[in-house]
């Protein structure tokens, strides 16, 4: 036992610089956006209703999402124009709406894809080079009540594979300006 | 692959800022108050130079615009230790905000004093935060930044052009000072492209021998053209007098 010492020192030394390394993980873990639960909405709002039960289109609700940066949220009214003749009596939700509607309020979602202020991405880019909305934001139309969740990564790690593997510029400026 | 270049001409600058205030309201650029000013640490993508020429009676203002000279060999660009500022495909002296420590070496190593620190949180009265430029980080504390031809309206304007499946069109895009400019002293264009504005002006004042550009023969080939001011009393007076 000559080295009891040592070997017991050299263990603390390996535990202590493993504790670091171990946050860092676990931070990257826990703190990456697809383990985070569903962000709670003002309205449990059903795609899984609207794109699948009923076959609407993402760019008939996203309307911006083929010529602008922004997929871009529908305005009430564009929601009004079904559901002013769809009964909205006994369901909740879509008492919601209406009440929002009549009372000229807007409805506040909160931010599903929430990419940090620095980094800009362009929806129609995407979208013009065949992209698809699933892609990036998994399978929307099956996702029902309480909302969408993020299942892509999305961080700047994920944007860099995909751009090198689609031969897209990876020039810093290409979205951090 | 275009050449972004900037032609300042500085007989047609009368120095009503202008392009300041297109700038700052362009970049998201903070508001600078004397307090800031007295301590040095204005920011200003783009300054008017004034100076005087002459003697009292016929005494004359000078003006010259200073953006980022968007140099080829640019000084500040090796002196990054994290590589934050670097040079574009398109030539265009980028920064990026996010990678950026704040060291100011770049800042120190600029010989036209185009770069500036964010000494503190960038603030704006109420009233202001709903004019902020969407297409435009809004820089925190720590970071350098500087003029970088309207980078964003670049990109944007190339994305329009991918989602058409076209080529950018000649002058499509133009920066923020240059759209100000009531005189039309500032052109931006592609310096390649020999149907562009810029590139007309340049070939036209090459031959009346007007181009020269700031700090020219430090060698550092900057990107922004300016254009002698015409001056027609020192033009029609007698050699002999001299």
């Amino acid at each position: 036992m000559r080295y009891a010492r040592l070997l017991v020192f050299v263990l603390v030394v390996l535990v202590i610089m493993a504790i670091p390394l171990a946050l860092v993980l676990a931070r990257s873990y826990f703190l990456s956006p697809t383990a985070q639960p569903v962000k709670a909405q003002p309205i449990q709002f059903p795609h899984q209703v609207h794109v699948q039960a009923i076959g609407l289109d993402c760019t008939y609700c996203h309307r911006n999402a083929t010529t602008s940066a922004q997929a871009t949220l529908p305005p009430i009214e564009l929601c009004m124009q079904c559901h002013k003749i769809i009964p909205a009596q006994g369901r909740p939700e879509l008492e919601k709406l209406v009440s929002a509607f009549e009372q000229n309020q807007p409805i506040l979602w909160n931010k599903v894809h929430q990419l940090p202020d620095h980094s800009h991405f362009v929806h129609s880019v995407h979208l013009s080079f065949g992209f698809q909305c699933s892609t990036c934001h998994g399978n929307v139309g099956a996702m029902g009540k309480p909302g969408v969740q993020q299942v892509r990564d999305l961080r700047m790690g994920d944007c860099i594979t995909c751009h090198q593997q689609n031969g897209a510029r990876v020039d810093c400026s290409v979205c951090h300006y | 692959m275009p050449r972004w270049g900037m032609v300042i001409d500085l007989d047609r600058c009368i120095g009503c800022e202008a392009c300041v205030v297109a700038c700052q309201a362009e970049n998201n650029v903070p508001i600078n108050t004397e307090d800031v000013y007295h301590q040095r640490r204005a920011i200003a993508w783009i300054r008017v130079e004034r100076y005087w020429e002459g003697e009292y009676p016929n005494i004359k203002a000078r003006y010259i615009p200073v953006p980022c000279m968007q140099c080829t060999n640019a000084p500040c660009e090796p002196v990054c230790p994290v590589y934050a500022t670097y040079h574009t495909t398109e030539g265009i002296n980028m920064q990026v905000y996010n990678r950026c420590i704040g060291t100011r070496y770049c800042a120190v190593n600029c010989h036209w004093h185009v770069r500036f620190f964010n000494f503190w949180e960038p603030k704006w009265p109420d009233s202001l935060k709903n004019q902020l430029n969407p297409d435009v980080t809004v820089r925190s504390r720590g970071v350098m930044e500087k003029c970088n031809f309207c980078v964003h309206r670049i990109v944007k304007a190339e994305q329009k052009a991918k989602v058409e499946k076209r080529a950018l069109r000649t002058d499509e895009v133009t920066t923020a000072c240059a759209q100000a400019c009531p005189t039309n002293a500032i052109v931006f264009g592609d310096l390649d492209d020999p149907n562009s504005a810029v590139s007309k002006l340049l070939a036209q004042a090459e031959q009346e021998g007007r181009v020269y550009r700031l700090l020219e023969d430090l060698g550092t080939d900057p990107k922004v053209y300016y254009l002698k001011k015409i001056d027609v009393a020192a033009a029609a007076e007698p050699a002999a007098t001299h």
